[in-house]
């Protein structure tokens, strides 16, 4: 009531201030409500740690550089972050889709706004299960050096951007409440493919080199391993970066389709 | 001369809808509402009250005709905070609290002084640390009411407002509305509740087929189309499957012409017969006008 004169507010004609949104408030809200999703969470930080603690804990066999411990601690911090970055970015095209974004439209915040801190959101999450596993893994023995370490936290946080661009296409090509679940969902079955979870040999081999987590992942373990894979065989630093760029291109080109098409339907 | 809240002249827009086939929703629409006034919309599903109310909200462009709001574009209007909307499809986050939600649109607006005064407004200080899905139908109304008061608007559009509320909320939400108007707000509202119309709206807009079929004081809607009714039943042979004999109906109007009377088939003692004749046959309209 503080803010109501007795006097009539509307007399004055014409003369109001240009409002200036306050972004961070927003961005801060926005990232209270992902952490506090219990579920969501699950699955972007237990399920990786869980995995690291079965799959890694005292694993102190040689690879590169340092020792298993540390490859599987890289893998699944890289799963946890994208899986983050997916479900951030897909939920923000399902919100968009669903309502919310007609209730924003009416705010003088500028498109661009929202998508700079919707990143900023997806990549604060990322981080929580980069900080976590990497944390539990330097204090229960991985090992490596410390440009290792440096590295492939860096290629493992700032990489996962580009599967908050892969959530956004699938949610704006799956329309609907679900779309989000389904772009978590297929992460997983990525992230096998891309051998992220287990070593994988042969044919699946083959094929997983064309997959998106395939490059990203062997991108980050690169300092660790120079290359050289668990089953045998060094795959050169052209052909992760390769896979990397390829997908951010088609990624992009899916997703501005998706925008595309949902504008021209209003 | 003051600057009128919306003008609208030549508004039209069509979709495409999905056989390929253009369908026009809102069909050259022409509309000036005053500085405090109260206004209402009445018509029925695909009249094109909600396309009418994206393009006063800048949410969708007009095909044709032009649209300013207090002088500016919608758009404009809509970044300076002069014009908010309670919308029919407008969503809530689920998994935001009823604080969360004002507080964040109350950061975009730039106007995180005003959280405690719209909650207030709405009534929903109580309710403040409950997540918007445990809210029911009505209360979530409420609440994207008290985000519309966010910047203060001097324009109010409330798109089907009452939607989801029982009959105390929608009194309770009315009373709210009417302490704003008060102190000078315009309020443009579209509903299917005549009610409501008759209530509460200075003014009544009847829209169908994307046209505007009445516009006049709402007290006037009422008296065109009221007055007192004599209903009588017609003897059974005269009722065919088709509705009433023309020939039977022909000997009546004869019979009922020296005594003065000109029309017998439309008879409304409401504002809600009004608009069905109004929306149902606006062929009539020529005729009873």
């Amino acid at each position: 009531m503080s803010t109501t004169t007795l006097t009539d507010p509307r007399a004055v004609d014409g003369v109001r201030p240009t409002p200036r949104p306050a972004m961070a408030t927003y961005a801060r809200l926005d990232l209270r409500r992902q952490l506090r999703d219990r579920i969501g969470m699950f699955f972007v930080v237990g399920l990786p740690t869980f995995m690291f603690l079965v799959f890694g804990l005292g694993s102190d066999d040689p690879v590169g550089s340092g020792n298993v411990a540390m490859y599987v601690m890289i893998s699944m911090a890289a799963y946890g972050a994208v899986t983050a970055t997916t479900s951030v970015a897909g939920s923000a095209a399902t919100e968009q889709v669903m309502g919310w974004g007609r209730q924003l439209g009416l705010t003088p915040m500028r498109p661009v706004a929202f998508v700079v801190a919707k990143a900023a959101v997806a990549m604060s999450v990322a981080a929580v299960p980069v900080v976590a596993i990497y944390a539990i893994g330097a204090a229960t023995g991985a090992r490596g050096d410390w440009s290792d370490w440096l590295l492939s936290g860096a290629v493992v946080w700032l990489g996962s951007a580009l599967f908050a661009v892969y959530g956004l296409a699938v949610c704006l090509v799956f329309r609907g409440h679900n779309a989000a679940g389904i772009a978590s969902g297929m992460i997983v079955v990525l992230a096998f493919l891309g051998n992220v979870f287990t070593p994988m040999s042969g044919f699946m081999l083959d094929l997983g080199r064309f997959t998106p987590l395939y490059g990203y992942v062997a991108l980050a373990r690169f300092p660790l391993t120079d290359g050289w894979l668990p089953v045998g065989g060094r795959d050169p630093l052209w052909l992760p970066v390769a896979n990397v760029l390829a997908w951010t291109v088609i990624f992009g080109l899916v997703a501005l389709w998706g925008v595309r098409r949902s504008r021209a339907r209003t | 001369m003051t600057t009128p809240a919306i003008r609208a002249t030549g508004l039209r827009k069509a979709f495409r809808s999905t056989d390929g086939t253009p369908v026009v929703a809102v069909d050259d629409v022409d509309l000036v509402v005053q500085p405090g006034e109260i206004v209402a919309f009445l018509g029925p599903n695909g009249a094109g009250k909600t396309t009418t109310v994206d393009m006063l909200l800048g949410l969708t462009t007009p095909d044709a005709g032009t649209i300013e709001v207090y002088g500016t574009s919608p758009a404009d209007a809509v970044r300076l905070g002069r014009v908010s909307a309670v919308m029919q499809t407008g969503g809530l986050l689920n998994d935001f609290t009823v604080g969360e939600t004002v507080r964040a649109i109350a950061a975009l607006h730039g106007r995180s002084d005003r959280v405690e005064v719209v909650l207030d407004r709405a009534r929903l200080t109580d309710l403040a640390g409950r997540r918007v899905e445990a809210c029911s139908g009505g209360e979530q109304q409420r609440l994207k009411f008290a985000l519309a008061l966010l910047p203060d608007p001097d324009l109010v559009v409330l798109d089907e407002p009452t939607t989801g509320m029982d009959v105390g909320a929608r009194q309770e939400f009315w009373r709210a509305m009417r302490e704003d108007a008060a102190l000078g707000r315009t309020i443009v509202f579209a509903t299917h509740y005549l009610a409501e119309a008759d209530e509460f709206a200075e003014r009544t807009v009847l829209m169908n087929h994307g046209r505007i079929v009445h516009d006049a004081p709402t007290t006037d809607v009422r008296a065109a189309y009221g007055g007192r009714t004599l209903t009588f039943r017609p003897p059974a042979q005269a009722v065919g499957p088709d509705g009433i004999d023309a020939d039977w109906l022909s000997r009546v109007h004869e019979a009922l012409a020296p005594l003065g009377v000109t029309d017998v088939d439309v008879s409304a003692a409401s504002l809600e017969a009004a608009f069905l004749a109004l929306t149902a046959a606006p062929e009539l309209e020529g005729a009873t006008r």
